[in-house]
């Protein structure tokens, strides 16, 4: 069995005196060992980490941005959707040569706190506990707009709208849930997901026929930049939150089975799969009423694109299909974000407390409530776009920094890196990634901008108070 | 390594589980791989669990191997936390090339030991596990053959009398091996029935079936109504031709 030896030494201590967790020993295809052999099984195939990969991803790109994002950029916002896919791909196969090297919990932040040192990784690892959090709130909001869709549906009045009261209904709900339920939620993610592709490939399939003419005569043909060029960007930066969930995968690297092998393809694979389907979603969506319509119709345009094609059955489909996957998008978040808690108590930067494993239960309680109370706030603020451009500027830092760790990692190649699987186009790859990933942020609006560097302000400030003493770089 | 065939003995250390009276003394001769697992759900990291759990856990182990090595059992052990029972067994297993798993329930001393006898295949590792672990021992042991319908009593007689051979070579005396055949019973049933006045059963590891997905292998479903401790000798494993 191919063992790799991990040699990295952590040291230091924090504010309360506790000091990271050892480190194993070595990592094998379906365990980690630590000491007195002590093991870790790896239970993820790559069914599941695809499925983790996908089921995160999907909620966003297709059941909530089609609206906005055809609204900002027109026809072009399927450019939108590609150019956010190719910057995936772009961070995806740096983060999978990492991953391999590192299969541990933590994802992006174990590769940059190890890579580059704990300021880094403080920054980053505080961050993506705050990005899984934003991210979680904005599925939860596109949630609550289904569930109302099927009031309206229903044809129940009410006077108020229901969607912010539904996504912190839901959002209490998941976290009660993820504390309290020992019932095997992998193996019902994997079905949801199954069902969603099969739902999508079959609308779609019938909406792209469509569009090309075979059912009575094409649609009218739009200009493609219909509101110029620079929207395409902007409208990528909003939408790139359709693209955070591959990272999850490394979140649970941990847990993944032949890490060498599945890593890369489940990152890899979950990437090009949900952007061939936003771009064809987008297409569909704006082939069959025009970017201008499909604007009004806000966070749930699908539903009246499947209503156009194929009537009231399309249109409940459609709403059928939206709020599992948005359901199952804020799920997978909160399940990461307390992954990402974890993995910061590990290393000393948070309180060993918060990743305290509830006894009653076996799940961590602390973990989960640290991410889903503060997603209860931001799902109160409604903000769809807003909570969306900060989940991705705090993920886009990530990346960009993984492909920096990456470049650092490779120039100083220290014994204990040894990849099984190496990026192709070393150092263009990379370093293009990197590039594309710090420029996304530039077409953000201003306000995501300001809370995304506030968030990393604080990060480093707590790391600089709490831990500033904790090394967790890998020796060179 | 020794001629002592290595038994796994999986224990779910933190939910209570033990090693019950009388298995260590059943295993003297054995070469213990001692499991000990925790399950946890899949919201939580194993690592997140082995940060709060591992030192518990390992006094329980400390005890449990001096347990058996008081009895005379070589063990090797390993903790392991994990989100699937089963496929950490089956690669504990694999890993450690175990003979046999141990279901392990209480049992006295053992003095009557009921040995399943299915077919040819797989016949030498079960001897193996009944010549090692009862062979320097005073215990009788039964071989149990369930014939069926298109069985002649000439082939059953060769089946047995090979495994009373295999025995004798590795050093378990005649005299207290006796064999027992009985037809036209539905096999589960009848080793359940057999076994009771016994202190312990020796069975194969079936292969999965229909049946076993619906029921359960029927190696667990005769622990379950055993209620004393079962041995379930474990296929040949098929070699990785990576390795």
């Amino acid at each position: 069995m191919a063992e790799q030896p991990v040699d990295v030494e952590p040291g230091g201590q924090n504010v309360a005196g506790e000091t990271p967790a050892a480190e194993p020993e070595a990592v094998t295809d379906d365990t980690t060992v630590h000491d007195d052999d002590v093991e870790l099984e790896r239970t993820i195939g790559l069914v599941g980490g695809l499925a983790i990969g996908i089921g995160t991803m999907i909620g966003a790109g297709i059941f909530v941005f089609p609206g906005l994002a055809a609204s900002n950029a027109g026809l072009a916002a399927t450019l939108s959707f590609a150019i956010g896919g190719l910057i995936a791909l772009l961070v995806a196969l740096p983060t999978s040569e990492l991953a391999t090297a590192m299969p541990r919990s933590g994802g992006g932040y174990y590769f940059i706190s190890r890579g580059m040192g704990t300021a880094y990784g403080a920054i980053v690892g505080l961050g993506l506990w705050l990005g899984l959090m934003f991210a979680s709130a904005f599925y939860l909001v596109g949630l609550g707009h289904y569930a109302s869709a099927v009031f309206g549906e229903l044809g129940v009045g009410l006077p108020f709208s229901p969607v912010i009261g539904i996504g912190l209904l839901f959002g209490a709900a998941l976290t009660a849930l993820s504390i309290g339920g020992t019932e095997n939620t992998a193996k019902l993610q994997n079905v949801v997901v199954g069902i969603l592709l099969v739902v999508l490939t079959l609308f779609l399939s019938y909406g792209v026929l469509d569009a090309v003419g075979v059912f009575g005569g094409a649609s009218a043909p739009e200009q493609f930049f219909s509101r110029g060029y620079f929207p395409v960007l902007t409208t990528a930066a909003l939408v790139f939150t359709s693209y955070l969930g591959f990272a999850q995968v490394a979140t649970v690297a941990g847990e993944i089975k032949q890490p060498g092998r599945n890593l890369p393809l489940a990152m890899v694979g979950s990437v090009l799969i949900v952007t061939v389907f936003y771009v064809v979603t987008i297409f569909v969506a704006t082939s069959a009423f025009g970017a201008d319509r499909l604007g009004q119709f806000g966070e749930t345009a699908m539903v009246e694109v499947a209503r156009d094609f194929l009537g009231l059955p399309g249109a409940v489909a459609i709403l059928g299909a939206g709020l599992l996957a948005t359901f199952s998008s804020a799920n997978a978040s909160i399940l990461s974000a307390s992954r990402a808690v974890y993995a910061l108590s590990r290393d000393a930067l948070l309180p060993r407390k918060a990743s305290e494993v509830n006894l009653r239960y076996g799940t961590p309680h602390v973990a989960l409530l640290a991410a889903g109370g503060p997603i209860l706030v931001l799902v109160a603020t409604g903000q769809v776009e807003l909570l969306a451009e900060v989940a991705s500027f705090l993920h886009l830092i990530m990346y960009g920094l993984m492909c920096v760790a990456l470049i650092v990692l490779r120039r100083r190649n220290p014994e204990w890196y040894s990849p099984s699987y190496r990026v192709p186009g070393y150092p263009v790859v990379p370093a293009v990634g990197a590039l594309a990933s710090f420029g996304l942020i530039a077409f953000m609006q201003p306000a995501s901008i300001g809370i995304g560097i506030v968030v990393m302000l604080v990060s480093y400030l707590w790391y600089r108070y709490y831990a500033g003493d904790v090394t967790l770089k890998g020796d060179i | 390594m020794t001629d002592r065939p290595s038994i796994l003995v999986p224990i779910r250390v933190l939910e209570g589980e033990s090693v019950p009276e009388g298995v260590p003394d059943l295993l003297a001769h054995a070469h213990v791989v001692l499991l000990g697992y925790h399950v946890i759900p899949e919201q939580t990291a194993p690592g997140q669990a082995q940060m709060q759990f591992e030192d518990r856990a390992t006094e329980r182990l400390d005890e449990y191997e001096v347990i058996f090595e008081e009895a005379g059992a070589t063990v090797e052990r390993r903790l392991v936390f994990t989100h699937d029972g089963q496929k950490t067994i089956d690669r504990t297993i694999t890993e450690h090339d175990c003979l046999a798993v141990l279901v392990p329930n209480a049992s006295g001393p053992v003095e009557d030991v009921l040995v399943a006898v299915r077919g040819a295949v797989g016949i030498d590792r079960l001897a193996r596990v009944v010549a090692g672990l009862f062979g320097e021992t005073d215990a009788s042991v039964t071989l149990y053959h369930v014939a069926e319908s298109d069985e002649t009593d000439e082939d059953v007689g060769t089946l047995l009398d090979g495994m009373v051979g295999r025995l004798e070579d590795q050093g378990v005396d005649a005299s207290r091996i006796e064999t027992r055949v009985d037809r036209d019973q539905e096999t589960l049933d009848a080793i359940v029935d057999a076994a009771d006045p016994f202190d312990v059963v020796v069975m194969g590891e079936s292969d999965p079936s229909l049946a076993t997905f619906v029921f359960g292998m029927p190696a667990d479903q005769v622990a379950d109504r055993f209620l004393g401790p079962v041995l379930v000798v474990q296929r040949e494993p098929s070699r990785d031709p990576e390795e």
